[in-house]
């Protein structure tokens, strides 16, 4: 398992199947909730996931496939597409600082 | 959390490789969506029974479909081989396909604009060891240039011929399916593939090419619609609003008008992946859509991506409005009527504590209530045993995944 001071995030990737849906919309919300801090918000296709990222976000139906691109990263799958308390959570450590365990 | 992620049917790793494969597929088709649906548009337009028909700009419809379509889906196949020198060979390849066949040749450029690409690569990596220095720009420049050439010729005398015939041998089933009345058939194989995010490879992947070759023929076709129907997921996300577990119903608007309006149909899947049997929802309402689209000879101009109401309309030619609006409500309406018995209507979700988080809520019920009783309470105490909040996910995760790989569960974790 991968874990990350939040302190060292600096780029977070939401990746989808396509890079074009459904990760441009969670990638838009996670942008307005870290508005202020430093960290950038990416979204990109799950294969191919750029190798700067610090976490990466995506479904769960997907975990495999961003493991398999992104191997060793802090990858941490959500379930939902609003209001996942995992998304929720990654945030939270994000603004208040701590560790991510993914 | 074990019942709450049902994909029986494949293995995860069986999964994961259809999805990429999928994807791939997918992949050279969706960057390029805003030229089929420019395309869409210029036909919808221009064409003799469209909206505004005009014969010099109708000019546009053919050589856009015959050409430039394939070409950028061979462009695109190839730059995910090999960048920008894929990209290119990719290209110059799929002219050959096009010419060497009568039908669009979207299949054939999806085939050899990645060959090619391929090829070059393999050239690239044999000639880079071996050049002299200076020399890298002739040999690149011309080692590009002679691969392109040759399969652009490959592909006219040889590729092109071949895949013609498979294109055709596929239109012709679908329109064997269509005379039948069996299309509608085919719900019960794209609604589950679609949750477990097969959706693109689907429709993208296999659907869009047949339905614009289809369109060239018959000015519109019904296969842009088998996967991109947003009833299903509507009716399914209504009976939610109304009868689902008490504390999901108030992410269930915003989640309607992203899916309905917006088109992401992502947003629906956790829904049929939190209780699976609804599957039957959405089966039986996208069933019912395409019943519908055939009967009344529905069809779209071009590929509607995102599957929105909004792109539906927009793609929809003219005079054929009732067929598509009627499909889309006769889908939502018979997948929010079963998904409503199926959630009991209500019956049994106040009990569910209100407060919490949604997702964790739901998802300690699907662990404690689920079949897998005795695997689905290990994950329950092992989420609560971890002290990091973020951890219970990812437990509750590892633990479905490696469960059914029969590997040690929670191995990770």
């Amino acid at each position: 398992m991968a874990s990350i001071e939040s302190k060292d995030i600096h780029k977070i990737v939401v990746a989808c199947d396509a890079g074009m849906g459904s990760s441009v919309m969670l990638a838009g919300q996670l942008r307005k909730q870290l508005k202020g801090s430093s960290v950038t918000v990416e979204h990109t296709p799950v294969d191919r996931i750029p190798a700067d990222a610090d976490v990466v976000l995506c479904h769960v139906a997907l975990a495999d496939r961003a493991r398999a691109t992104a191997p060793g990263k802090p990858l941490v799958p959500f379930q939902i597409f609003i209001g996942d308390p995992a998304v929720n959570k990654l945030v939270a450590t994000i603004k208040s600082g701590g560790t991510v365990n993914a | 959390m074990a019942t709450a992620y049902t994909p029986t049917v494949y293995g995860t790793g069986i999964k994961a490789t259809v999805q990429r494969l999928g994807g791939r597929l997918a992949g050279m088709i969706m960057p390029n969506i805003g030229a089929f649906i420019a395309w869409g548009l210029i036909t919808a337009l221009f064409i003799d029974t469209g909206w505004l028909p005009n014969a010099t700009l109708a000019e546009l419809v053919d050589p856009i479909l015959k050409y430039l379509l394939p070409v950028l889906i061979g462009y695109t196949g190839g730059r995910m081989v090999h960048d920008q020198r894929g990209a290119v060979v990719g290209a110059v390849a799929t002219m050959g396909v096009v010419v060497g066949s009568d039908v669009p040749m979207f299949l054939g450029a999806m085939i050899v604009g990645p060959l090619a690409a391929y090829l070059i690569k393999l050239v690239d990596g044999f000639t880079e060891s071996r050049t002299r220095a200076g020399f890298e720009m002739l040999v690149d420049n011309f080692s590009a240039g002679i691969v392109g050439a040759a399969m652009a010729v490959l592909g006219a005398l040889g590729i092109g011929p071949v895949v013609q015939v498979f294109t055709t041998a596929a239109g012709n089933g679908v329109e064997w399916l269509l005379h039948h009345n069996l299309l509608p058939v085919a719900s019960v194989l794209i609604e589950p593939a679609k949750v477990l995010f097969l959706n693109n490879a689907i429709n993208h992947g296999v659907l869009t090419p047949l339905g614009s070759a289809e369109v060239a023929d018959q000015g519109k076709s019904i296969l842009f619609m088998l996967e991109s129907n947003p009833g299903p997921g509507l009716g399914l996300l209504l009976a939610y609003l109304f009868f689902g577990p008490r504390s999901m119903r108030s992410t269930t608007p915003a989640s309607m008008v992203i899916h309905f309006f917006g088109g992401i149909h992502e947003i629906y899947f956790p829904y049929v992946l939190m209780k699976p049997r609804l599957i039957l929802a959405v089966v039986a309402g996208g069933a019912a859509g395409v019943f519908t689209f055939v009967v009344t000879g529905a069809g779209l101009v071009a590929a509607p991506s995102p599957g929105s109401i909004l792109a539906y309309m927009a793609m929809t030619p003219r005079g054929g409005y009732f067929g598509v609006i009627a499909g889309v409500l006769a889908a939502t309406v018979v997948s929010f009527a079963v998904a409503a018995v199926l959630l009991g209507f209500g019956r049994g979700s106040d009990d569910e504590t209100p407060g919490g988080t949604p997702a964790a809520e739901s998802t300690e019920t699907a662990e404690t209530t689920g079949p897998t009783g005795p695997t689905g309470a290990t994950g329950a105490a092992a989420a609560t045993e971890t002290r990091d909040g973020i951890e219970p996910q990812q437990a509750g995760t590892t633990h479905t995944i490696t469960d059914k790989d029969g590997a040690p569960v929670m191995k990770e974790a």
